[in-house]
């Protein structure tokens, strides 16, 4: 009896919540994400799945190209005025999902929201060299810089919203925008359905929509995939499951070069860390490629610098410190590390997430630097408490991931004296004057080939001083039903080409099913 | 009776207090900053004090206390920082969420538990009781972490019967009750069976079987009931880790309960969030333990004479 009430109130409430699945259409493209986009206001959107979404909802004035140089999206064509004016032409026509043309005064007014302090947008803090925006008609757009400021193509990265929408915390609604989708349904930690924007021209076959489902564990999103629930997901599985998925016949597995960096980051408050000696000893140590192969299956690069061979600015010409754990060794002793009665020289603390790859790096560093006698004391933290450390400097060793690096200007944000926190990303607290010198001159630089130069030496000087071991830069992976075509990948993991994939006829096995 | 119910839902008001104050304190104490955690390590400092001024963080902690304070006794539990939305409607929207599947978990775990534990108590030592005690071993033993894509490959993958995964009607509840149910569902079996074992031997079981009752007639009709008082104060205190605990299963069945909400709210540093949802969780453990105990005066007329 009490039984029978007991599921009769389960039965209600399974059967009276509000309609929690939407209508998905069949021709839709189904896409698995880890998490919930925080906000789709590209205002305010700070975490990845957000910006990912934000692009297939919005334009901006530039966008990165398949090979990661600015190309024109809302723009036609840019160029330099003077080294602190950046003038853009708009493409004419270009309308916003409710039919309204958008014009230089929404671009305006989308720039003008973000440096409004107001409205405390996260974006501000990387435009503070934007002393305006001007619109002095309806199709050109003017960034005025404070000084001559070569990265200021970057700031014409930000998605434009209409000049009527709302900023401020308060404001969480998600905008209209003049993308290729628009947004028809968004679910907080379940789906966010994108249907086509009636006003943006597309291929004939391209998918009329995209429904993102968040699926938060990597092994069902996995079986998702396998079920043919989703069609598309890229950079959320872990390189084990990969080679199963690999010989799946009814999915294709996209492995492309990508820009996210990850490294091995130095505390220079620390006295044996400061010594350069040390750090190159340990970055000697450290067998990368083993790393790579054994760690993430091969869907990695070894990097040798923050910038990946596909950014402009990048060089290889740069000091390596291939595995020689003898030389390692010889090198602590000449800086006056000897090993003790248990065999090691002195401990280190590695600071890091509790997530499993994470703690596999651990473990496996740990075992490297062991082996040339430099104790590795792990310590795993959940995300905030983490972060919250490597802020504050508390840590003397741990490994990150940069991601989205576009320009070389990212060396001053991580390099420069004057980045060191509370403002900044110089969290290991490194200073070189010489360093220094050379970021402000890139800066000031418009000259590409002048710039190029630059960031070279800056390349050089940072593998020399070694404030960074590099790691690796990770690959991008998409695992796609087979019957998914038209996808082409971008070294930052941009889904933007999802405007253009179309769906081939469903395998017979699975219709019927 | 209705003494106890009131005597019951008075302490629920320090339970309470004690709930909001200690989550208050922990979140506050533990490293991590929700401004930084929003905006980001390039912010501009005058950025990271307005946001810390508009959120009220830029107050003493008792300060932020007492306004914490202030808020619950006006059925107030704030504004979530990360999404900007009232904290009683995030989790309004989450709540039926987990109860159902705490519901559908406690379900399947009386569904289950109630025939193993009858028929393995019926005939301890027999083959039905070595097959049953070894099916609740199973449900012991496996973790929801494995179980949970295990029931999936069977019934959504091969077999094509029920949906992976997402909250939908009754077919999408099934696979994530049966990952919650079934540790839930062989405690319950197991210890049923030593609680039938032992009312086995009582008199008037004896007298029972001595008016002709089958074992089987003698142990539902008479035997169980004197066994259940164990069995309901076992259900009570796991219906409530059931909605506590069930964090992992909606992660796996990617299903919007708000065992998924306070993990994100603590990941984002999202003080209110974070302490609203504990504070539902505490205070609906205690109210499932009040439950509890007014089922014990349904199942023994004793404890309703007391």
């Amino acid at each position: 009896m009490r039984a029978a009430a007991l599921t009769g109130f389960v039965l209600v409430l399974a059967g009276c919540h509000p309609a929690v699945v939407p209508a998905i259409p069949a021709n839709y493209l189904r896409v698995d994400i880890d998490s919930s986009p925080l906000s789709l206001d590209p205002r305010y959107a700070t975490d990845a799945v957000s910006a990912r979404i934000d692009e297939l909802l919005f334009d901006s004035l530039l966008r990165l190209d398949q090979n990661g140089r600015f190309t024109g999206d809302l723009a036609a064509s840019f160029e330099w005025r003077s080294p602190t004016a950046l003038v853009f032409h708009l493409r004419p026509g270009v309308r916003l999902s409710d039919g309204r043309l958008l014009t230089a005064r929404d671009v305006k007014y989308t720039y003008d929201s973000v440096l409004d302090p107001a409205s405390l947008s996260p974006k501000r803090g990387g435009m503070e060299e934007l002393a305006g925006v001007d619109a002095p008609d309806d199709s050109t757009v003017i960034l005025r810089t404070r000084r001559p400021y070569a990265p200021a193509l970057e700031l014409g990265l930000l998605n434009v919203v209409p000049a009527d929408t709302p900023a401020g915390a308060g404001a969480s609604r998600t905008p209209l925008g003049s993308g290729p989708f628009r947004l028809a349904g968004f679910v907080r930690d379940e789906w966010v359905i994108l249907a086509r924007n009636p006003y943006h021209p597309y291929a004939p076959g391209a998918v009329p929509g995209v429904a993102f489902k968040v699926v938060p564990d990597p092994t069902v999103c996995a079986l998702e995939l396998l079920e043919g629930s989703a069609q598309f997901t890229e950079n959320d599985l872990p390189p084990a499951l990969l080679g199963y998925l690999r010989d799946r016949p009814r999915l294709t597995v996209s492995q492309s070069p990508g820009t996210s960096y990850q490294y091995l980051q130095f505390n220079f408050r620390d006295p044996r860390l400061r010594d350069l000696r040390v750090r190159q000893a340990i970055a000697m140590a450290i067998d990368r490629p083993a790393l790579v192969r054994s760690l993430l299956y091969g869907t990695a690069r070894v990097a040798s610098g923050m910038l990946a061979p596909e950014n402009w600015a990048y060089t290889g010409a740069v000091r390596q410190y291939p595995y020689d754990p003898a030389a390692a060794r010889r090198m602590l002793d000449r800086a006056g590390y000897r090993a003790g009665a248990d065999g090691l020289r002195f401990t280190l603390v590695y600071k890091t997430t509790q997530g499993e790859e994470r703690m596999l790096l651990a473990q496996a560093l740990a075992a490297m630097l062991r082996q040339v006698g430099i104790g590795l004391r792990i310590r795993s933290y959940e995300w905030p408490t983490f972060y919250s450390d490597i802020q504050r400097g508390n840590f003397d060793l741990t490994s990150l991931a940069w991601i989205g690096i576009t320009d070389p200007h990212h060396y001053f944000l991580v390099f420069d004296s004057a980045m060191i926190p509370p403002r900044g990303l110089n969290r290991g607290d490194y200073v070189n004057p010489r360093m220094d010198a050379l970021l402000a001159q890139g800066d000031a630089t418009i000259d590409p080939n002048q710039r190029r130069a630059i960031y070279a030496a800056v390349q050089q000087l940072a593998a020399e001083d070694l404030p960074y071991v590099s790691l690796w830069w990770q690959d991008n992976v998409a695992v796609m039903a087979s019957r998914v075509g038209g996808f082409k990948p971008y070294p930052n993991g941009s889904l933007r080409s999802l405007a253009s994939v179309h769906l081939g006829a469903e395998p017979l096995e699975a219709a019927v099913r | 009776m209705i003494d106890f119910i009131w005597r019951r839902i008075l302490a629920l008001v320090p339970v309470a207090l004690g709930v909001a104050t200690l989550t208050f304190a922990l979140l506050h104490l533990v490293p991590g900053d929700p401004v930084i955690a929003m905006l980001g390590e390039n912010a501009t400092a005058a950025d990271v004090e307005g946001l810390r001024h508009q959120l009220g963080l830029d107050q003493p902690l008792a300060v932020q206390y007492v306004a914490y304070l202030d808020g619950l006794l006006h059925g107030d539990l704030g504004q979530s920082i990360s999404t900007h939305q009232p904290v009683s409607r995030a989790i309004a929207q989450r709540f039926p969420a987990t109860m159902e599947l705490a519901g559908a978990g406690l379900v399947v775990a009386i569904l289950f538990a109630f025939p193993l534990g009858l028929l393995a108590g019926a005939r301890p030592g027999g083959a039905i009781d070595f097959s049953a005690m070894s099916f609740a071993l199973f449900g012991i033993s496996v973790p929801h972490l494995y179980l949970g894509p295990l029931l999936m490959i069977v019934f959504s993958l091969e077999l094509g019967w029920l949906p992976l995964n997402g909250r939908g009607g009754l077919a999408h509840l099934v696979l994530p009750a049966l990952t919650m149910g079934m540790a839930l569902a062989a405690v319950t079996a197991r210890m049923l069976r030593q609680s039938l074992i032992q009312v086995r031997e009582a008199d008037f079981m004896r007298t029972a079987r001595g008016k002709g009752l089958s074992e089987l007639s003698a142990l539902t009709r008479h035997g169980l009931r004197n066994a259940l008082t164990p069995i309901i104060s076992l259900l009570g205190l796991q219906a409530g880790a059931l909605l506590t605990g069930s964090i992992i299963t909606e992660v796996i069945f990617s299903w919007p309960g708000m065992g998924r909400l306070l993990i994100s709210a603590i990941g984002a540093r999202d003080y209110p969030l974070a302490q609203g949802c504990v504070l539902v969780f505490a205070l609906t453990y205690v109210t499932v333990n009040i439950v509890t105990d007014l089922a014990y005066g349904l199942a023994d007329p004793r404890v309703r004479r007391q």
